[in-house]
């Protein structure tokens, strides 16, 4: 049925684009994808993007970094009858947003000259804190599997849904050696939301937080565990930053 | 009488851009490349992490170049460090860096540029009449990515490549499916051939391009080169990698009131064109014969020419990749495996070819193994200069057309470039001075 195709847009905010990418990725699922959904509006794949329409559904990648972006997110909301954040930018800020506390005028100095002074550059911000999301699917980048499932339960009607535990969950079903308590190394697994099946652990490569905190984090226990193990509390902070702001409860409107 | 030719908004390439450009009657008054995407300050941002947090931050700067990103920083802090990684470790990240030049020439190929010449506004809407070639380039594309997945643990945003060498190197099972599928990868890069050769054509541009690539000890390699040759006019100049500063230096030129980066005077371009133009004695018989069935001669004029030579690139890429497939598979590959790091103060320089060029890391660490300084200069801001070079000629060569038919071939021309916006660390400075009243 031509005519009753749900409409999609798919935005980028600044990032790095990845999330997007995934899409493009889905090699296998892309033509049949577009078989069932109308996209309306996805710059980075199409020119002559219909910018007015609404949309059913509409996912951005990226953080809010500029008054540009901040505006491009407003219009984007007002035309969305379900906006999807997509990837860790536009959950909590992602890699720009580790500098949380840095005087970002002067770090914007630092990188660009004295020329940095006028320009458009803002801190980074999450999407939800601009504006209301409705749906949220972390990582760095998204997991192709959980953004063709939120494709699906949202056609149906359903809202997507996340693993609600740990990487180290997945990491012990994988019976991977565990990298932190067995070798002392950085893992950020304990705190970081599963649904990647520990990919970095199955590589014996410790986990490094892209996919943000499980819902309910326990940071004592784990900043305990990390000084145990040698590691400054001062070490703990700034790699527990690397993908955006100390751990919190999730924010409202995510899908648990 | 003046008139201003603009693209708000660059469609089909990666990241946020535009261009604009003003004539007055048929003289080209001045040419814009915009950036307008945010500053993370990455190279900021790094500072006092340790050797081990880098390159997983800094693949971060661009999702289509995150193995060139990843790879080039592990080699700047290994060079930094003195860390000399084994000949294995070498040839699978050589493997890895071919994986994604096959994935981003695939895509650029046939889901941004083609649509182009055969009028699609994508090539989602292509894919009504041409479903072969957009099924076709998907297929390509996935073997670049599988490629990337088995090496790197993931298609963007790699994990499993560390400083000294892999997490855990590929399973016998898995190289034989990419032998599998880079033997079928060799008929369908043939198929690509024959569907470029297909494309109307687009001579746009006809100028003396300067072109710079980095020359490898391997035949046609992306990495572990010490030298960066840049040639014009039959000469060649070649710059140790240290010394990257003498080629990416900025400079302020009337036409534009923007810092370019200028070598001799001259903007130069970085990508598959400037690759065959500096490393074009390497090539193996078959991407010989797509050379010739694509009438590419070289040394190029034509800036359009960038898409013929990556499809060159696809069935170079893909018969050097299975020819490491097959060595990997008689290499007992236990010698990756990251030797115990000791930190020391130093500075490293690595330069690589990413999908779309030259790319530089830099590193000083501090006697703790953390960062003091960290520069990265991309082959996207490299490039900005001499794109706007090839818009003032093709401009300059068109101003008689209307202002659609003008716009268009801008575009055609920025695509051609496979810019990567978000790469732009550099990049974005211009923006700034280039609107500066």
């Amino acid at each position: 049925m031509q005519a009753t195709k749900p409409t999609v847009g798919i935005f980028g905010l600044t990032g790095c684009a990845g999330d997007q990418l995934v899409i493009l990725n889905c090699e296998d699922e892309l033509l049949s994808l577009v078989d069932v959904v109308d996209i309306r509006d996805f710059l980075m794949a199409a020119s002559g993007g219909d910018e007015f329409s609404t949309l059913d559904i509409a996912f951005v990648e990226g953080a809010v970094m500029t008054r540009r972006d901040e505006e491009k997110l407003q219009r984007i909301r007002r035309r969305a009858k379900a906006l999807v954040a997509i990837g860790t930018c536009a959950l909590q800020g992602g890699v720009p947003a580790m500098a949380d506390g840095l005087d970002w005028p002067s770090a914007v100095r630092d990188v660009y000259g004295p020329e940095g002074d006028g320009f458009d550059a803002l801190p980074a911000r999450a999407l939800h804190e601009c504006v209301e999301v409705d749906f949220s699917l972390p990582g760095c980048p998204i997991e192709k599997h959980e953004f063709l499932g939120a494709v699906a339960d949202l056609l149906n009607g359903n809202p997507p849904q996340l693993p609600t535990y740990a990487v180290c969950t997945e990491c012990k079903m994988r019976e991977c050696d565990c990298l932190l308590v067995d070798q002392g190394r950085f893992c950020h697994g304990p705190l970081t939301r599963a649904g990647c099946r520990a990919r970095c652990p199955s590589y014996a490569v410790p986990c490094v937080g892209c996919r943000g905190p499980v819902p309910d984090p326990n940071l004592g226990s784990a900043m305990d565990v990390y000084t145990s193990k040698g590691w400054s509390p001062e070490e703990v902070v700034q790699r527990l930053r690397t993908f955006g702001p100390l751990p919190t409860p999730v924010p409202a409107g995510e899908a648990a | 009488m003046t008139r201003t030719i603009r693209v708000e908004h660059l469609a089909r390439v990666e990241g946020h851009g535009g261009i604009t450009v003003t004539l007055d009657g048929e003289r080209v008054e001045s040419v814009h490349f915009d950036v307008i995407e945010g500053a993370r300050l990455l190279e900021r941002l790094v500072r006092s992490r340790r050797y081990d947090e880098i390159a997983p931050i800094v693949s971060r700067i661009c999702a289509i170049c995150s193995a060139a990103h990843s790879l080039t920083s592990l080699q700047a802090t290994e060079a930094a460090l003195g860390i000399e990684v084994s000949p294995t470790t070498r040839l699978l990240r050589d493997l890895m860096l071919r994986g994604e030049n096959i994935e981003s020439h695939a895509l650029h190929i046939f889901l941004l540029a083609a649509p182009d010449y055969l009028d699609y506004p994508s090539a989602i809407a292509m894919a009504g009449r041409h479903r072969d070639a957009v099924a076709l380039g998907l297929r390509l594309k996935r073997l670049g990515n599988m490629i990337q997945e088995v090496l790197g643990g993931r298609a963007i945003h790699p994990v499993n490549a560390v400083v000294g060498g892999f997490g855990h190197p590929p399973s016998t099972e898995e190289l034989v499916a990419l032998e599998d599928a880079l033997e079928s990868g060799v008929s369908d890069a043939l198929t690509a051939t024959e569907f470029v050769a297909s494309l109307p054509t687009a001579d746009f541009c006809d100028t003396e391009t300067t072109f710079a690539a980095l020359e490898t000890p391997e035949r046609y390699g992306y990495a572990d080169g010490k030298h960066i040759t840049v040639r014009r006019s039959g000469t060649a100049q070649r710059i140790p990698i240290a010394d990257y500063r003498s080629l990416t230096n900025e400079r302020v030129v009337p036409h534009s009131h923007a810092k370019h980066s200028l070598y001799d005077e001259q903007p130069f371009m970085v990508g598959a064109l400037a690759r065959l133009a500096v490393n074009g004695g390497g090539l193996t018989e078959a991407a010989r014969s797509v050379m010739r069935t694509l009438e590419l001669q070289l040394p190029s004029r034509n800036p359009m020419d960038n898409n013929k030579a990556q499809t060159v690139e696809l069935i170079l890429d893909i018969e050097l990749a299975l020819g490491i497939v097959r060595r990997l598979l008689s290499t007992d590959l236990h010698d990756t495996a990251p030797a115990p790091i000791v930190p020391r103060a130093g500075t490293g320089t690595a330069v690589t070819e990413a999908p779309r060029g030259l790319l530089v890391h830099s590193y000083t660490y501090d006697a703790d193994g953390r960062i003091a300084r960290a520069d990265v200069i991309t082959p996207t801001a490299m490039n900005a200069a001499s794109l706007e070079h090839h818009f003032q000629d093709a401009v300059t060569r068109g101003a008689a057309l209307d202002d659609a038919a003008l716009r268009k071939r801008l575009e055609m021309i920025a695509r051609a470039y496979d810019p990567c916006i978000s790469c732009s660390v550099h990049l974005i400075r211009r923006r700034f001075e280039g609107r500066r009243p």
